[in-house]
């Protein structure tokens, strides 16, 4: 006991220990509020999902859930409300964003992880780190300037050259660089270091003496690290991919800055597209003067986020199919 | 012993600290009603809560300093959120003027919303000075039927097609605005469309972007609000973009009165209502109910003396007879 301890016990004038059950009963206590504070985040995905399914209500009372799902026209004006090509939107782009991420980050952070020296990583890593914390309308403003321009002037020509005519996916569909391809660029140097970052904490947590008994068998470094490391951090790599997605899913404004924001479904990597988050961004405090608009984007709103809830179901699954595999 | 002492220090500290707070504050309080007494020439005083239109935000700061300034005890709590957060600050009563930067809907007026119109404002087209068909659309100017065509029916496609040379089918890239905006709203009009949505062409976020881009692009269009597209110290248009002449009264020509590469003619041909309405427009100023006591001070001095600080910031002073018929409206 220290000597502040000491003065306050006497202070209360009996120099004596707590007794055992108030103890327990502290401990309870302090259980119970860390239980409660615990149940609170799970608490507020509940009350978004239920605030806005409830603000959303005049326009699903309105028109049947198909039509709002499958509808291909948004004519707020004229009372058609179709999310289809937002939410084909949203999906576009985060797969093109995901597709160009994943194997780099996978490359770069195997490199950090096994191969690097102490020092690279030292600089290595903080660096990467940086590129996380750039805010994302910076993002944004770089697509505008350099990545709008880049895809418009050497990927659209090149595309066009020698895969356009033969596979629609890649045909240049209109003449400016705008679009999906920009936006799932943007999007893909966004996620870079999260994904990057998570794979290599994984990496770490696989016991070095693996390594050592199989590099003892005479094997090489990369036979090591496919044969024997990445079975063992495939879960991870899957779950810092559906972190990378969950976070693109998500992602407005440096999107919403490339993408060209036009409500078509899209059907190449060069087309435009208007993905939800922009559709709420682009509206929100704008339109409250129209009826059921208002509803409208709320609508939106709950789209996205079941959708991002349904992906992380989907992925967990996954998942855990995986571990029990093992 | 050292733990209890910077234990007591500390505490001292921060009572300090807090102490010295109240005192900043208490005299902070009680020098408001002192500049009410000093200001006993002037009897004005309260705040005037003003959010809406981007468009108006600017000015608005500027006529709040200037009413300041006469008024010492009036202040000002002036933000922006587009033209729809205004309408639903002033309809639900959080703000005392809503900055609308387009038409009133019937439904806002029956909601008990009055407004007035404070000063024009006006939407142009705007093409890269790199644009290899300047030429042309300088001599025969665009019509309002082309520019419908582009933006609302999608039947123009091609730069041919815009000036006359079926065999030129280099496409047009048309931009439109992403993000809800009451100019976007004038173009769609413009073009015979009923609202931004009918727009087509590339959504671009923010006028600013929608400016670059255009640059940026010599086979784009796109278009632009008279102070974005004006160098406003300098008075020319900004570095880098003309503004095709619109054919007003479609001769298949484009008369002097409709080209404007200047600030003063393009302000000309709006105040006259030369340049067609829509795409100009008056900004307007909503509240709940007819506005009263300070607030109809306010809107009033805006309408007389305010309409002189405008065409610095890029707008358009109504007329004599718009300002006589606003100022009409408000009695």
């Amino acid at each position: 006991m220290s000597e502040i301890e000491l003065t306050q016990v006497k202070v209360e004038g009996r120099l004596s220990r707590p007794s055992t059950p108030s103890r327990i009963t502290a401990d309870r206590t302090a259980r119970r509020a860390f239980f409660v504070i615990t149940l609170f985040p799970i608490l507020l995905i509940l009350i978004i999902t239920v605030a806005l399914f409830v603000r959303a209500m005049p326009i699903l009372s309105t028109y049947s859930l198909t039509d709002l799902l499958f509808g291909e026209i948004w004519r707020p004006n004229n009372g058609q409300f179709g999310f289809r090509p937002f939410i084909l939107g949203t999906l576009w782009v985060t797969a093109v964003g995901i597709f160009l991420a994943v194997p780099p980050c996978l490359l770069a952070s195997i490199y950090l992880a096994e191969y690097a020296h102490a020092r690279t990583r030292a600089i290595a890593k903080p660096i990467l780190d940086l590129l996380a914390a750039i805010p994302p309308v910076v993002y944004g403003v770089w697509g505008l300037l350099a990545i709008v321009p880049f895809v418009d002037d050497v990927l659209a020509p090149l595309f066009d050259r020698w895969l356009g005519s033969t596979i629609p996916i890649f045909s240049v569909t209109q003449p400016t660089g705008f679009g999906i391809l920009a936006g799932g660029i943007v999007l893909a140097v966004m996620i870079a270091p999260l994904i990057i970052s998570v794979i290599f904490e994984v990496f770490a947590t696989v016991p070095n003496d693996l390594r050592h008994a199989s590099l003892a068998l005479g094997t090489t470094q990369w036979q090591t690290i496919r044969t024997v490391v990445l079975p063992q951090v495939t879960p991870g790599i899957i779950a810092a991919i559906v972190l990378g997605a969950s976070r693109a899913l998500g992602e407005t404004i440096a999107v919403l800055m490339v993408v060209g924001n036009v409500p078509k479904v899209p059907t190449s990597i060069f087309d435009t597209a208007y993905p939800l988050p922009a559709l709420i961004a682009n509206n929100y405090g704008e339109m409250m003067s129209i009826p059921l608009y208002d509803a409208a984007l709320l609508g939106a709103a709950l789209v996205l986020l079941v959708v991002i809830i349904i992906f992380n179901i989907l992925s967990t699954l996954v998942l855990q199919r995986f571990l029990r595999r093992k | 012993m050292r733990k209890k002492t910077l234990t007591w220090l500390s505490a001292l500290l921060v009572l300090a600290v807090a102490l010295s707070a109240c005192g900043n504050a208490a005299p902070a309080e009680s020098t408001v009603p002192e500049v009410e007494a000093s200001a006993s020439s002037d009897e004005l005083s309260g705040t005037i809560s003003i959010s809406g239109a981007f468009a108006l935000y600017p000015m608005m700061t500027v006529w709040a300093d200037e009413f300041s300034k006469l008024h010492p005890g009036v202040q000002f709590d002036v933000q922006g959120g587009g033209a729809g957060k205004g309408m639903t600050d002033t309809i639900a009563g959080a703000v005392d003027i809503g900055m609308i930067s387009r038409a009133i809907k019937p439904e806002e007026e029956s909601q008990g919303i009055f407004w007035v119109s404070v000063t024009k404002d006006a939407v142009f087209p705007i093409i890269s000075s790199e644009n290899p068909y300047a030429e042309q659309m300088l001599a025969k100017g665009i019509s309002q039927e082309v520019f419908a065509g582009m933006y609302i029916t999608g039947e123009i496609t091609t730069w041919g097609q815009v000036i006359g040379d079926p065999s030129d089918t280099t496409p047009i890239n048309i931009f439109t605005r992403s993000d809800a905006s009451g100019a976007a709203e004038q173009w769609a009009k413009f073009g015979g469309g009923a609202a931004q949505e009918d727009l087509l062409g590339i959504g671009v976020n923010g006028e600013p972007s929608m400016v670059d881009t255009v640059i940026k692009d010599p086979l784009g269009i796109g278009f632009g609000n008279l102070n974005s597209i004006f160098d406003l110290s300098g008075g020319g248009l900004v570095p880098g973009i003309i503004i095709p002449p619109i054919d007003i009264n479609n001769d298949g020509q484009a008369n002097s009165d409709e080209i404007y590469t200047v600030k003063e003619d393009a302000f000309g041909a709006v105040a006259n209502g030369t340049y067609p309405s829509p795409p100009a427009r008056f900004e307007n100023l909503a509240t709940l109910g007819k506005p009263e006591g300070l607030t109809l001070i306010f809107i009033e001095w805006i309408l007389t003396d305010g309409q002189q600080y405008l065409e610095e910031a890029g707008f358009v002073p109504l007329t004599p007879e718009q300002q006589a018929e606003s100022l009409a409206k408000l009695k």
